[in-house]
């Protein structure tokens, strides 16, 4: 790791790899509970930054140049779309990645006030899932209907989530973010610090 | 019968754009429910006859419920979990086990030539393989580490959520992170990062049956977009 190096290596790429699967396990794991009631849909910009936070944490630790915070956001982008999320929030999900990394990056990747602000940024891509509802509204809602909700679920998923209160999820997922990202270095510093893996 | 990657890749794409739209007249369920039984087939084809039964029994039931006893005015606690569970599987499995099946039949080197001779970058391409792979050893891993934890009398936590989270969260890193860096090791001592172009043992070349089927699922997708969007 003492290489200095800018370019990227196979040994990067393959702890990209592994975060991405993490997090899209995490992801998977919470994203379920939306079907239960659409006010968790909305919810998430809560329960996933403070989830992700700690193998988020450790994955920071890990990235050292630019391009692996960004490459986690393009293979997320792939995932959300196998998922059935849809392509049109896979631009602000690799956006908001690329921001996360230059923020990162301008503090050397060490700086830990850059990484909390980073990783808010970085958790923008839950709200990118939130696109295309927004976008496509009215066709959204009559798809839902027809794929076999109920109106009740449409109508309460509108209600928590349209242009309205979009801006308010996207303040409300930034500062869960930071505060993932406090709690998730506090797990690192407590587990694995200790055990020298990091 | 063998696909290539390429093939296999084309299909996950369609079911997962096919998925996402919704089907509204019986015509688009039925070009929706072919789509599905793709990699039902495949799976058969290749003797995993115990998840594709699963699956179809799933799946299945799914369909009936909504159809049968969920509507637009249906509304209450069991009726939501109901749609919950229909939502999830009508909605997802079919890209899920159509992303199974893909995982479970590419080989790593067939993957990596295949993204080579579509000239994706390095990066992602090893990034993807990585994530491919890595799936099953996070399930691995979490049921030992659940089996782990019940030997020594650790149920779900004592009830505490936080620490429920925890116990698993914690070991299940220290595990996947040892694991990526035996990984690298691997990798890197078959070239991998080098600064030579590579070499592949396995030649991908495209069969009839590639070409059939990518001819079958490209024709699905342009009768489903033009039926939902243009008539």
């Amino acid at each position: 790791m003492e290489n200095t190096s800018k370019k990227l290596k196979a040994k990067d790429f393959i702890t990209v790899g592994i975060f991405a699967a993490i997090l899209f396990a995490v992801e998977f794991a919470f994203g379920m509970l939306g079907y239960i009631h659409p006010y968790i849909v909305a919810s998430y910009v809560i329960i996933l930054p403070l989830a992700s936070g700690i193998p988020m944490m450790l994955f920071y630790t890990k990235v050292e140049k630019f391009g692996m915070i960004t490459i986690l956001s393009i293979l997320l982008a792939i995932i959300m779309f196998i998922g059935g999320m849809g392509y049109l929030g896979a631009p602000l999900i690799i956006g908001a990645g690329v921001i996360a990394d230059l923020i990162a990056k301008s503090g050397q990747y060490k700086s830990f006030k850059k990484i909390v602000i980073s990783f808010g940024i970085f958790n923008l891509w839950i709200c990118a899932n939130y696109f295309p509802i927004l976008v496509t509204a009215e066709s959204y809602r009559q798809d839902l209907i027809d794929g076999g909700y109920s109106a009740e679920y449409a109508n309460n998923l509108f209600a928590a989530i349209n242009v309205k209160t979009i801006g308010v999820l996207v303040v409300l997922c930034f500062i869960f973010g930071c505060i993932g990202a406090v709690i998730g270095k506090a797990v690192v510093k407590k587990h694995f610090e200790k055990a020298g893996i990091v | 019968m063998k696909l290539d990657p390429r093939t296999k890749l084309f299909m996950v794409f369609v079911v997962s754009l096919i998925v996402m739209m919704s089907a509204i007249t019986p015509f688009l369920w039925a070009i929706r429910l072919s789509i599905t039984l793709i990699p039902i087939i495949l799976m058969i084809l290749e003797k995993k006859y115990s998840s594709a039964l699963k699956f179809l029994l799933a799946y299945a039931s799914a369909l009936v419920l909504m159809f049968y006893f969920l509507s637009e005015q249906s509304e209450g606690l069991i009726a939501s979990l109901l749609i919950g569970y229909c939502g999830i599987v009508v909605q997802f499995m079919p890209a899920l086990i159509t992303a199974w099946y893909v995982v479970r039949t590419t080989k790593i080197g067939e993957f990596m030539s295949c993204m080579q001779k579509m000239h994706v970058p390095d990066g992602i391409a090893v990034s993807l393989a990585v994530v491919m792979r890595f799936f099953p050893t996070i399930k691995e891993e979490y049921s030992s580490i659940n089996d782990a934890m019940r030997m020594r009398g650790v149920m779900l936590g004592g009830g505490n959520v936080l620490r429920m989270f925890e116990f698993r969260m914690i070991p299940l890193l220290f595990s996947c992170v040892n694991i990526g860096e035996e990984l690298s090791a691997a990798a890197i001592t078959r070239g991998l990062g080098g600064e030579v172009k590579r070499s592949s043992v396995i030649e991908l070349k495209l069969g009839i049956a590639d070409f059939f089927l990518m001819a079958f699922l490209t024709a699905a997708t342009v009768i489903f977009v033009v039926f939902k969007y243009f008539l």
